[in-house]
């Protein structure tokens, strides 16, 4: 690895670790679903910025670039059903309390 | 021309929507139909002239590797089975054509993922047809779109989502390590000393697959997406989605990428054993029949990964097979818990009684998956449970093959406790016996059930005797 790659790699990395600890802190503290999947977004968004790093470093760029389009269409996927569902139990219960999904137990 | 398992119901679901519908919604069902029983056929076959033709201008196009071996042909077989089973259900417990149209359509889009998932040699395609497989699910669970259904579904989406992060941080690591994303470009970096972030990589995939298939510490969410689910679908999701997304994936990266050393020898018989013991002991206090039969899935998976823990050809053969009769015997048990809830429009197990004289073919069905599921010989899953067993007295943890023995009879136990309040005892309820469809359904997968117990040495030599090649490789 040369030098200009590691620090550009450092640099990225700082975002990295912060976009990831902001989506795991709000992923982990938030009582609302809405909110609960955008901390989800902001990690899938830390792991596709690892990945475009990766392709960088390791001028692996065109594996990475399509591994990048790909995930971003996924996670696109898989936010609106999240979100349809959400939308489906607030019409439900008024409230997006993810306390309030407590009905199946046992 | 394995690519056309892909390319065929890809075509045929895009003719399938095109906008004359009224006949289209009556040939989903018969198109779906043939495509898996014509995926069973090839499975059971497995003739070269269909596996190992290449057609240069489709593979060209695909950019996918796909290489099929004997896990792969064990998986596709299953696949077809489980997913004709839950067809057949659908039939008969949606009765608006409308709805049932699109319950097929998500049936043939999971299809394609799982079938996917076990013929792919490349770490990443692999993750895009799970993802394909989870958002499939996703809607399959909360497909009735009442309260329960949709409590289901968010919490497997989140947790599945989580899984799908840490699985991508991974396969980053291991692009960093090796340059690529096929499974022998990685295996050989993962190998060669003196790389210690990819311990974090594997460690993160590992626990990632975990999640999607339901081991104990990470079983939360799989009783209550498979009662929330509909009937059919919890036949698909217990049956196979979890076996193909979860427990394949893992013992297919570890033979072909990570290699079963020591360390991951003993977490894995560890979290097996656990897994065993938590399903069991957790689904012996179930009143819902549908979730005793979530909590027993837990504990079968457990057999698996202890199986699979081992690292000797016996426990890996017997936790294939095993994975093969789990995904035949809890489909059927399934398959008779929508008989039972077509009729009853409960799945509280203290309000049904007696219910074996009124569906005779339900309730004889549901004795022989329940015995197969204590393993009982000479049913299928006798002959599964007692090659585990056999392997793990063989390598030496004996402890482990105790636990494996007592908690059969837990299994029996909680069963039986099943079986009685609900098929035996005296009946007070005017219930009819369950669809045709359904019927036959349950009749099918007993058979195969009966049969493979029966002709298990032909099995064996046949089917289970090839997978040396997944180990020596």
């Amino acid at each position: 690895m040369s030098g200009e790659s590691w620090q550009s790699f450092l640099t990225f990395g700082f975002f990295i670790v912060l976009t990831f600890v902001c989506g795991a802190y709000c992923l982990l503290v938030t009582r609302n679903m809405i909110r609960a999947i955008i901390g989800l977004e902001l990690l899938i968004k830390a792991v596709t910025l690892l990945i475009i790093v990766v392709g960088h470093v390791t001028g692996r760029v065109a594996l990475t670039q399509a591994l990048v389009i790909t995930i971003i269409v996924i996670e696109v996927v898989v936010t609106v059903i999240a979100g349809g569902i959400a939308l489906r139990v607030f019409r439900h219960n008024n409230s997006l309390y993810i306390g309030d999904l407590n009905k199946l137990k046992g | 021309m394995p690519s056309l398992l892909i390319l065929v119901p890809l075509i045929g679901l895009v003719a399938l929507n095109l906008p004359n519908k009224d006949i289209m919604r009556k040939l989903a069902f018969w198109f779906a139909l043939g495509l898996f029983i014509t995926q069973i056929l090839l499975a059971i076959q497995h003739h070269p002239v269909f596996w190992n033709y290449q057609l240069e201008k489709m593979d060209s196009f695909f950019r996918v590797n796909f290489s099929v071996d004997h896990l792969s042909f064990i998986m596709l077989l299953c696949i077809g089975i489980v997913s004709t089973a839950s067809l057949l259900v659908a039939r008969h417990t949606i009765h608006d054509e409308k709805e049932r149209f699109k319950l097929i359509n998500l049936l043939i889009i999971a299809s394609i993922g799982m079938s996917g998932t076990v013929m792919t040699s490349d770490i990443f395609s692999m993750y895009i047809f799970l993802e394909i497989t989870a958002i499939a699910s996703f809607i399959l669970i909360a497909f009735e779109k009442n309260i329960y259904a949709l409590e289901g579904a968010f919490k497997y989406l989140m947790l599945s989502a989580t899984a799908t992060i840490m699985i991508l941080t991974s396969i980053a690591i291991l692009i960093l390590a090796a340059g690529s994303t096929s499974f022998s470009d990685i295996s050989q970096a993962v190998r060669s000393p003196g790389n210690n972030i990819v311990v974090v990589a594997i460690g993160l995939f590992l626990c990632g697959l975990m999640i999607k298939g339901g081991v104990v510490p990470f079983h939360a969410w799989v009783p209550d997406a498979y009662s929330a689910a509909p009937a059919s679908v919890s036949v698909l999701l217990a049956g196979i989605v979890t076996k193909v997304a979860g427990i394949y994936t893992l013992i297919r990266t570890i033979t072909a990428i990570f290699g079963l050393d020591g360390a991951t020898r003993s977490a894995l018989l560890m979290l097996g054993a656990i897994s065993i013991l938590v399903g069991a002991f957790a689904a012996l206090g179930q009143k819902n029949m549908k979730r005793m039969l979530a909590y027993s899935s837990i504990s079968q998976i457990g057999y698996i990964i202890i199986g699979f823990g081992t690292g000797t050809f016996l426990g890996i053969a017997g936790a294939v097979f095993h994975l093969f009769n789990h995904s035949m015997f809890k489909a059927l048990l399934f398959v008779n818990a929508s008989a039972v809830e077509s009729r009853l429009g409960t799945m509280d197990m203290d309000k049904m009684g007696g219910l074996s004289a009124k569906m005779p073919v339900t309730g004889a069905t549901s004795v022989i998956g329940m015995l197969s599921a204590a393993g009982i010989p000479p049913l299928s899953g006798f002959w599964s449970k007692l090659m585990i067993i056999v392997a793990l007295w063989r390598s030496g943890d004996h402890a482990y093959s105790i636990i494996a023995i007592l908690a059969g009879v837990v299994t029996l136990a909680y069963l039986l406790i099943m079986q009685r309040k609900a098929f035996f005892g005296k009946d007070n309820e005017s219930v009819s016996e369950a669809g045709l469809g359904i019927k036959t359904a349950s009749v099918m997968l007993a058979g195969v059930l009966v049969g493979i117990g029966i002709s298990f040495p032909f099995i064996f030599n046949r089917f289970l005797a090839p997978l040396r090649e997944i180990i020596h490789r």
